[in-house]
């Protein structure tokens, strides 16, 4: 997929930038004590390897500059901190609500209510917006998953 | 969709027409059309729309052109004519009506005249025959149809189109019914065809928003999108705000295409917006899957340390930078002693050997330079001691992340094999 002129600009950093980014992470997890005993659950370490991926992810595609990225940090230091900034959002989202339930597109609006959820920071977003979004989330996820992929790959015993 | 009333099927035959049909409005052009008209069955391999089918409908039409000419006169008044004699009597469409894409060309009303003597063939075969052949989405998404440039050649028919401009506002009050996402309505392509193609015209006389946006070819970003309101639209600030919203959207959804794989077959909005969510489902449960594995693989593995990794050269991505790392790796791995020696040293050596066959020279160099400096990072690696542990198998999954990458990227050609 090459475009000679694309305004829409999506562009991904290359895999090993999401690898480092992920690795750090990692690292940073493993220094924490509640992860590295053995009476720990699995599905709490593996909700926390999720987690790490996923911020990982943001900060590799390039941190503050996607929306998607941005929002799922912020959700990420959320949890961790009950500090809640961005509160000017809130009435960002209400109006372009109040602007969304004006258009009269069922088909379209349900399944972009559908993609708003998936994508993280999507519930403020004008559609167009959020394909965008949808764009560059989709580049960055599959480059996340190739690099989970090898690592798994790398660390299986063979 | 109404927005939806020409596509494309194939725009390079037309250019060259037009490019032929460069003239001045003339009954010689007439003519010309009329001696072309033999002439298209030799390119009817090339242009889809030029499948011409034998009818008697067709004789009509010719019958009609003939007189036409015979009478002479402005060639546009002919053209409204013809147009509309095709709208009274062509088939109906179904929805992914075949229509050309208004792409702003210069000779867009030669093209358009052209395409309306041959008329009631080509709408036929159009109707028919192009549908399977653009079977991409993009037919429905080349939603360009408000960018219309303003020709010269349109000046001579705004005069005559005064007289259509009753015809085509009759017919108006069909569209605006029609709304962006049900099917096209029974009204034939070819009122509408005439109304976009006395719509420039219509519009330049009412000069709304006039501005010419060439989607042909890219163009800077402007502040604003000017966009003009086709004829049997609306005019408010609304719908046209409107109509500009879903062409952003289209242009997107197109983007969205070459993303997620295997959309080709699906058109229609609805049905690709399904198709990316399903995507992104995928997306996310792989990578909760594969966090899964991670985590039950590093029980066994975890004591790798990235800090060596990231310490030089920290936020660089690049090719050397990854391979100065694994270099970093090896030399760190051949000072401690671990399970195997001779195994260390095979690795460090294998990856010595692998490094003087890069594509690049810029990486030969670099990489030349950092094994050089390997010997003198005693210093370094002797801090690395006292981490933890590296094991063979974690080099290999670090540099397996440098052998995985993309071998058509062009900056990282340098490929590591263990």
């Amino acid at each position: 997929m090459a475009s000679a002129y694309n305004p829409i600009y999506t562009d991904v950093p290359e895999k090993d930038v999401f690898a480092l980014h992920f690795l750090q992470t990692l690292s940073n997890l493993r220094t924490q004590n509640s992860f590295s005993s053995p009476d720990n659950k699995t599905s709490d370490r593996v909700k926390k390897i999720k987690k790490a991926a996923y911020v990982s992810m943001a900060r590799a595609a390039g941190g503050a500059n996607r929306l998607w990225s941005r929002s799922l940090l912020h959700q990420a230091a959320k949890r961790n901190n009950k500090n809640v900034r961005f509160l000017r959002r809130k009435r960002r989202v209400t109006w372009l609500m109040r602007r969304r339930s004006n258009r009269g597109d069922p088909i379209e609006d349900v399944a972009a209510e559908r993609l708003r959820n998936l994508v993280p920071g999507g519930g403020g977003m004008e559609t167009s917006k959020l394909m965008e979004e949808t764009a560059h989330y989709i580049k960055c996820l599959s480059m996340q998953v190739k690099v989970m992929q090898c690592l798994v790959d790398g660390l299986s015993p063979k | 969709m109404d927005n939806e009333l020409f596509m494309n099927t194939q725009l390079h035959p037309p250019p060259e027409i037009a490019a032929h049909f460069e003239q001045p409005s003339s009954s010689s052009t007439m003519l010309n059309w009329s001696l072309m008209d033999p002439n298209l069955t030799q390119h009817s391999p090339t242009q889809d729309y030029f499948s011409w089918r034998k009818s008697t409908e067709l004789q009509q039409k010719q019958s009609i052109f003939d007189s036409a000419l015979s009478c002479g006169g402005g060639d546009g008044f002919i053209i409204r004519e013809l147009i509309g004699k095709l709208g009274n009597s062509s088939a109906t469409p179904n929805r992914t009506t075949p229509l050309t894409e208004f792409s702003g060309d210069p000779g867009f009303a030669e093209r358009a005249a052209r395409f309306s003597c041959f008329g009631s063939r080509s709408f036929n075969g159009r109707t028919n025959s192009s549908l399977p052949v653009n079977n991409n989405g993009k037919i429905v998404n080349s939603v360009k149809l408000t960018r219309v440039s303003s020709t010269p050649a349109l000046n001579g028919l705004v005069s005559p189109m005064v007289p259509a401009g009753e015809i085509s506002r009759k017919r108006k009050h069909l569209t605006k019914v029609k709304s962006k996402e049900t099917p096209l309505p029974t009204v034939s392509p070819a009122p509408s065809f005439s109304k976009t193609a006395e719509g420039k015209g219509g519009k330049r006389r009412r000069q709304d928003e006039e501005k010419e946006d060439n989607t042909k070819g890219p163009e800077p970003p402007k502040d604003y999108i000017h966009v003009r309101a086709r004829r049997g639209q609306a005019t408010d600030s609304h719908s046209l705000a409107e109509r500009v919203r879903r062409e952003k959207i289209g242009e997107r959804m197109k983007l969205l295409e070459d993303l997620v794989p295997g959309c080709n077959k699906v058109t229609g909005k609805a049905l690709m917006l399904d198709e990316i969510i399903n995507y992104v489902q995928s997306l996310q449960r792989q990578v909760e899957f594969l966090s899964m594995k991670l985590s039950s693989v590093n029980d066994t593995r975890l004591d790798f340390n990235v800090d060596a990794l990231v310490s030089k050269d920290v936020m660089i991505p690049s090719s050397s930078n990854r391979l100065h790392e694994a270099g970093l790796q090896a030399e760190s791995l051949s000072h401690h002693s671990y399970n195997n020696n001779s195994q260390l040293h095979t690795n460090v050596s294998s990856s010595n050997m692998m490094l003087p066959s890069p594509v690049n020279s810029v990486e030969t160099s670099t990489l030349a330079s950092s094994f050089t400096h390997l010997p003198t990072l005693t210093q370094f690696t002797d801090s690395i001691s006292q981490y933890q542990i590296f094991s063979q198998e974690d080099l290999q999954s670090i540099v397996g992340m440098g052998v995985a990458h993309n071998p058509n990227h062009e900056s990282q050609n340098m490929k590591i094999e263990l």
